[in-house]
Order: structure tokens, then C-alpha cells, then sequence
């Protein structure tokens, strides 16, 4: 393409898209009555422009037209619960945690017949206690008393032997 | 109100939807020349649109939306790396055959095919200037061309197109 046509292309489509003066619009025509090849382009360009009013935009397929609406509900933003976020991961561990933690704090409350039960054997536990204190005591007394007898009573026939012995021994 | 304003950026994305799905549609469709493609093409493209809805001026969507799709059509384009022929078969109302003395359908046929065969940017520029109507302005955003750039390439477009109309009809 020289210079040549492509100042005529200019032309004849300025001419086809209504953006060419009057004054050009007759000298392109005037200049096309003296040249063929001129006429020629002309009248193809008009041809080409009224086929071109049969080309429209062609209409969406259906299932692109659903796709394409169903994209804001496929691109929202993530819901507020999401069982994999972090702090629903950590909420989801603290459960079992507190669970094992308020179950150990728990104070154990037997039933009431069982707190009776045992009340009745402490009270009898108790009494055998109170009876083996008082015989240990006893026992403890006499013993204590035994000895202490044992220990004088052992000392003062030690003395008196010992001097019934120095005695002899003096008359020898 | 973080509710009220999804609820609104959801009603605002629908709109944009409705404008401007058949558009996005129809150049991946020119572009990829497979339905099922194109599909998949106008479909990210709109996920982008909603990804990117806070950052988007509303009044530059469609621009915006039109160069997204397109972009990534070529990528597909590019990751296919063959130059598969325009199947026709996929093309709504399209017939085959030669076109002497062709009715208005088989004319639009004809022309579809046509479109899909020129090289890029020649048949994004048909497609969105031609096809969907869009302003020169616009294409020229959507394509980072200049407006003297669009014009001399869309002229080229046309000629080639001329001249394969001209081939086919006496």
C-alpha cells in the first residue's frame, strides 16, 4: 500500500464514517468520476459498510450468561465461621481443655447415704480408738509403774549388799 | 453496611453484566474462534471485572472490560501457538461455499469468516469498531494504540476485506 491509497483510504473512510466535510466529500467524488480504481474503492467500501450492517454482536450463550452471574456469590468474601480459620481452630482445642480442667476442679460430692455410712464408721472407729487409748494407758501405767518399783527397790538392795560384803570383808 | 455495599457493588456488577456481556462474548468469539474458548475467555475476563470493581473508574468498564477480554484471548491465541483455520462451524448462521449471487445470510456468513481471518490487531479493530460500535476513542484505549494508529489499521482492515468481497462477488 503506497502513499497514494492510503491517503485515499483515508478519504473513503472518513467519507463512510460521516466524518468528512462536504466541501471533501465532493472532490472525493468528483476525483472518482476521472479515476476507476478510485470509483472502485469507493463503491466496494459501500458494499463492505452494508454487509458489515448485517454483522452484529452476537448474543451471549445462556450458560455464560448464568456463569457470569453467579460470580459475585462465587467471590464473596469468606463466611464469618469457617471451621479451618486459626481462631475457630483454637476455640475447637480449648473445648476438650476445659472440659478436662473444669472436670478435675470438680469437687466430688458422694450421695448422702454413703457420707452416713461413713460417718457411722468413723464414729465406730473412733470408739475403738477411745478404747485402745485407755487400755494403752493402762498399760503404759503399769509398765511405767514396774519399773520405776524395780529400779528403786533394785538399787537399795545393791547398796544393802555391797555393805553386808565390805562388812565381812572388814572382819577378815 | 459492609452488607449494603457488597449488596450494591453486586447490583452495579449486574449491570455491567447485562451491558456488556454480548460484547466481551463476541470478540473473544472473533478472536479464539471457538465457543467454548471464548467461554472460558469472557469468563475470567468478568471475574477480573469483579476482582477489580473497587479500582475500576465505573465510567471506563467497558474499555476496560473489551481490552481484558481481548488481552486475554491473545494469551490463549499465544498458548495455543497454531494458527488453527476459523471454523466456521461455530459461527451462528454461517454457511459455506462459493458467494456469487449471495443472499444478505450467506453474505454475513461470508463476512464472519472473513473477519476471523485477518490478523491481529486488524480483526480486534474490525470487531470492536465495526461490530460492537465502538467510538475510535475507545478502541484506541482498549487496543494502547493512538487514534491515527486505530484509523490507518482499521483502513488497512477494511481494504483487505474489500478486496476478498470483491473476489467473491462479481
Amino acid at each position: 500500500m503506497n502513499e497514494y491509497d492510503e491517503e485515499w483510504e483515508v478519504q473513503i473512510n472518513a467519507l463512510l464514517d460521516g466524518e468528512l466535510s462536504p466541501k471533501g466529500a465532493e472532490k472525493l467524488k468528483a476525483d472518482a468520476l476521472g479515476d476507476g480504481d478510485l470509483a472502485a474503492a469507493i463503491i466496494s467500501a459501500y458494499q463492505l459498510q452494508k454487509a458489515m450492517e448485517n454483522i452484529h454482536v452476537e448474543r451471549a450463550p445462556d450458560s455464560l450468561r448464568k456463569k457470569l452471574k453467579a460470580i459475585p456469590r462465587r467471590k464473596q468474601p469468606a463466611p464469618a465461621f469457617r471451621l479451618f480459620q486459626p481462631r475457630w481452630a483454637m476455640v475447637l482445642a480449648a473445648i476438650p481443655l476445659t472440659l478436662i480442667v473444669v472436670s478435675l476442679m470438680r469437687p466430688d460430692t458422694p450421695p448422702a447415704s454413703e457420707i452416713a455410712q461413713a460417718r457411722e464408721e468413723m464414729a465406730i472407729a473412733f470408739a475403738y480408738l477411745d478404747k485402745a487409748g485407755v487400755m494403752t494407758g493402762r498399760e503404759i501405767e503399769s509398765t511405767v509403774g514396774r519399773t520405776m518399783a524395780n529400779a528403786v527397790t533394785g538399787s537399795i538392795n545393791r547398796v544393802i549388799k555391797s555393805q553386808h560384803l565390805s562388812s565381812k570383808e572388814k572382819k577378815v | 453496611m459492609a452488607a449494603y455495599i457488597l449488596m450494591n457493588m453486586s447490583k452495579r456488577y449486574r449491570q455491567w453484566v447485562k451491558q456488556y456481556q454480548d460484547q466481551a462474548w463476541t470478540v473473544a468469539r472473533y478472536i479464539l474462534k471457538d465457543a467454548q474458548e471464548a467461554e472460558d475467555a469472557t469468563q475470567e475476563a468478568f471475574v477480573k471485572l469483579w476482582n477489580n470493581r473497587d479500582k475500576i473508574d465505573p465510567e471506563r468498564v467497558k474499555p476496560w472490560l473489551m481490552k481484558v477480554t481481548r488481552n486475554g484471548c491473545l494469551d490463549r491465541l499465544r498458548r495455543r501457538r497454531d494458527n488453527v483455520e476459523f471454523d466456521e462451524s461455530h459461527m451462528a448462521g454461517e454457511v459455506s461455499g462459493p458467494l456469487q449471487g449471495v443472499a444478505a445470510n450467506e453474505t454475513r456468513a461470508w463476512l464472519q469468516r472473513a473477519i476471523g481471518g485477518l490478523k491481529e490487531p486488524y480483526r480486534s479493530l474490525v470487531v470492536l469498531r465495526d461490530v460492537n460500535q465502538h467510538s475510535y476513542e475507545e478502541v484506541a484505549g482498549m487496543l494502547e494504540l493512538n487514534l491515527a494508529q486505530v484509523k490507518t489499521y482499521l483502513h488497512r482492515a477494511r481494504k483487505q476485506l474489500r478486496e476478498q468481497l470483491a473476489e467473491v462477488r462479481p
